[in-house]
């Protein structure tokens, strides 16, 4: 057993080639006040695919996705030092437009968080920000994104109806609906089926599958089947560390090390 | 488990002093509710047979004429309404904005070491007494209005134009303009106060989500901050609006008390607070003292109406 363990190694990160990276991390720290919640985080993304992170509460999975989109720069005790480069280019330097970036960036969170106006106009919301199109291509936009979003049909009689009077599953759809309405690059989602019943979760994850063509798509997720199988790549988590990262299938049917293995065959967490 | 399914269903045998205690618990918490809904019906009741002589003299008169005559013994309330809605109103449109800014400084972007400070000198304002903010009002703040604000509008306005009637007036910085200032530093705490709570009702993840499409600060708090608290603000909004209306020291102190329809917003003027405040201790003969409570009255159901609206309102936001 014990020279079983020595065979194995600590941390399996697997480098992606660089022309398939969106977004690479490179030693990446985040302190919440004095508490250091991210070790030194090294990993890359890519473009076009679903990268999973999991691991037990409080691994610091979520706190990783928002790294990405410096959305934790709202909250004044929270840094982070390394970087976190989107085609290059650093993130988390001082001088980048973080609201420009997060247009880029979009987030879709465990809880829906549909805004008090329309379902029209919470779709459109981010769209009217940073684009000045007409009202045609607005209406054919927000269609379009509700269609990705597999909400189309479900509220296509009551677009002006206010968004709080959806269903759930539904109001997390139209926040999924919102967030690729902008045409993100990328797009963060924090279990966003862990609020859901089963049936919003298959159409969710029907939808995520289908919009892997156009974005670069990361997804925390507790639901080790899911993980399974909406994504490319997967992630291992634990104690702040990235421990195992690599292909989804080899990761789940032949982990590489002790932490991850015992993990996904139930042994903890 | 077993142990307690095998307990007997019948619970133990009370003592009888502890089933009359809380007999008389009960008795002592309805009483108490009652108590103070009898008040409240005795006071309206008061009101209106101590109003009476009035109503039953002028009848409807009474609310539409600005007269108030105490020597020929004519009363009208329509002056004082007035004066209490214009400068409770110019005290709103003053106070909201400021009030409005303090609660958004204070929970989107204050430096969390000045929060506490801040959010505490606030609540501190909420509590000075009224006469102290009438005697700065008079003493302090009138005549610093009168030198450096209301003399040089006066000489500016042009003779024989609009702008020239409404600033007219004595230049002793008493008058309705004051009195709304001063009124809107003092429900300036309660709305901030107000508001500041209700913005932190904002779910984290609704203002992240806000934030996390790209919005800028003040895109945030304009399109789903606001809008989110809408119900609650107009409320927080009311209850401002019902101190103002019933403030009563302060506004005696620094609105002049004359009688009748204000002509300029440095006129001087009275409110139905400032009325009866001035007046009830000398008031001469019967009718004198029936109108003035029938402008009590007059007060209650005005401030009455705006609470009990903003109760609604903040209630149908907390169900939301």
């Amino acid at each position: 057993m014990n020279a079983q363990l020595e065979a194995m190694p600590e941390t399996a990160i697997l480098d992606l080639p660089p022309e398939v990276v969106k977004l690479a991390i490179k030693d990446l720290n985040f302190f919440y006040g004095s508490k250091q919640a991210l070790f030194g985080v090294e990993v890359a993304f890519a473009a076009n695919a679903v990268t999973a992170l999991i691991g037990p509460s409080g691994c610091g999975k979520s706190t990783l996705l928002r790294t990405l989109n410096r959305i934790y720069s709202l909250y004044p005790g929270q840094k982070a030092t390394g970087q976190v480069l989107l085609d290059g280019e650093d993130v988390l330097a001082p001088r980048v437009n973080v609201a420009a970036l997060r247009a880029r960036i979009g987030m879709v969170f465990q809880k829906p968080t549909p805004f008090p106006m329309s379902i029209f106009d919470n779709v459109a919301y981010g769209v009217r920000l940073y684009e000045k199109i007409g009202k045609a291509d607005l209406e054919a936009r927000v269609e379009d994104s509700l269609r990705r979003a597999a909400l189309w049909e479900e509220v296509k009689d009551k677009l002006h109806q206010s968004g709080l009077s959806l269903s759930g599953g539904q109001q997390q759809r139209l926040c999924v609906a919102r967030g690729i309405a902008v045409k993100p690059e990328v797009l963060l989602l924090d279990e966003p089926a862990s609020a859901l019943d089963p049936i919003s979760t298959a159409r969710l994850e029907e939808t995520i599958a289908e919009l892997k063509s156009d974005y670069t798509i990361v997804i925390v997720t507790h639901n080790m089947g899911q993980a399974a199988r909406l994504s490319d790549h997967t992630g291992f988590m634990y104690l702040g560390k990235l421990v195992e990262f690599g292909e989804t299938e080899q990761l789940f049917t032949n982990p590489v090390t002790d932490r991850a293995r015992d993990y996904i065959t139930g042994r903890f967490g | 488990m077993t142990a307690l399914a095998d307990t007997p269903t019948t619970a133990p045998a009370r003592t009888a002093r502890g089933v009359a205690l809380d007999k008389l618990f009960e008795a002592l918490c309805f009483g108490a509710a009652t108590l103070l809904l009898a008040a409240l019906g005795g006071l309206v009741v008061s009101l209106v047979i101590g109003g009476w002589p009035a109503f039953a003299k002028f009848g409807l008169t009474f609310f539409v004429s600005a007269e108030w005559d105490p020597v020929q013994e004519i009363y009208g309330a329509a002056g004082a309404v007035v004066g209490t809605l214009v400068s409770a109103g110019l005290a709103l449109l003053f106070a909201l904005p400021l009030a409005l800014g303090v609660a958004i400084f204070l929970v989107e972007l204050c430096p969390p070491m000045l929060r506490r400070p801040i959010g505490t000198a606030v609540e501190l304002l909420a509590g000075i007494p009224s006469i102290v903010y009438g005697m700065w009002g008079l003493f302090a703040f009138a005549p610093w209005f009168a030198k450096h604000i209301q003399l040089p509008i006066m000489m500016s306005a042009k003779p024989g134009t609009i702008w020239e009637t409404i600033t007219s007036g004595v230049p002793n910085g008493a008058g309705i303009l004051t009195a709304s200032i001063v009124l809107a530093i003092m429900i300036l705490p309660f709305i901030s106060a107000t508001m500041r709570e209700l913005l932190l009702t904002i779910p984290a993840q609704v203002r992240e989500s806000a934030y996390g499409l790209g919005s800028t600060t003040f895109e945030v708090i304009r399109k789903v901050s606001l809008p989110y608290v809408r119900t609650g603000a107009i409320g927080a909004v009311m209850l401002g609006l019902g101190r103002a209306l019933g403030e009563t020291m302060a506004v005696t102190f620094i609105i002049g008390n004359a009688h009748g329809f204000p002509t300029s917003i440095f006129a001087s003027g009275s409110t139905i607070a400032s009325t009866i405040a001035n007046e009830f201790a000398e008031a001469t003969g019967k009718l004198h003292t029936a109108s003035l409570i029938a402008l009590g009255l007059v007060l209650f159901v005005i401030t009455f109406t705006v609470l009990a609206l903003a109760r609604l309102l903040i209630g149908r936001q907390a169900h939301a």
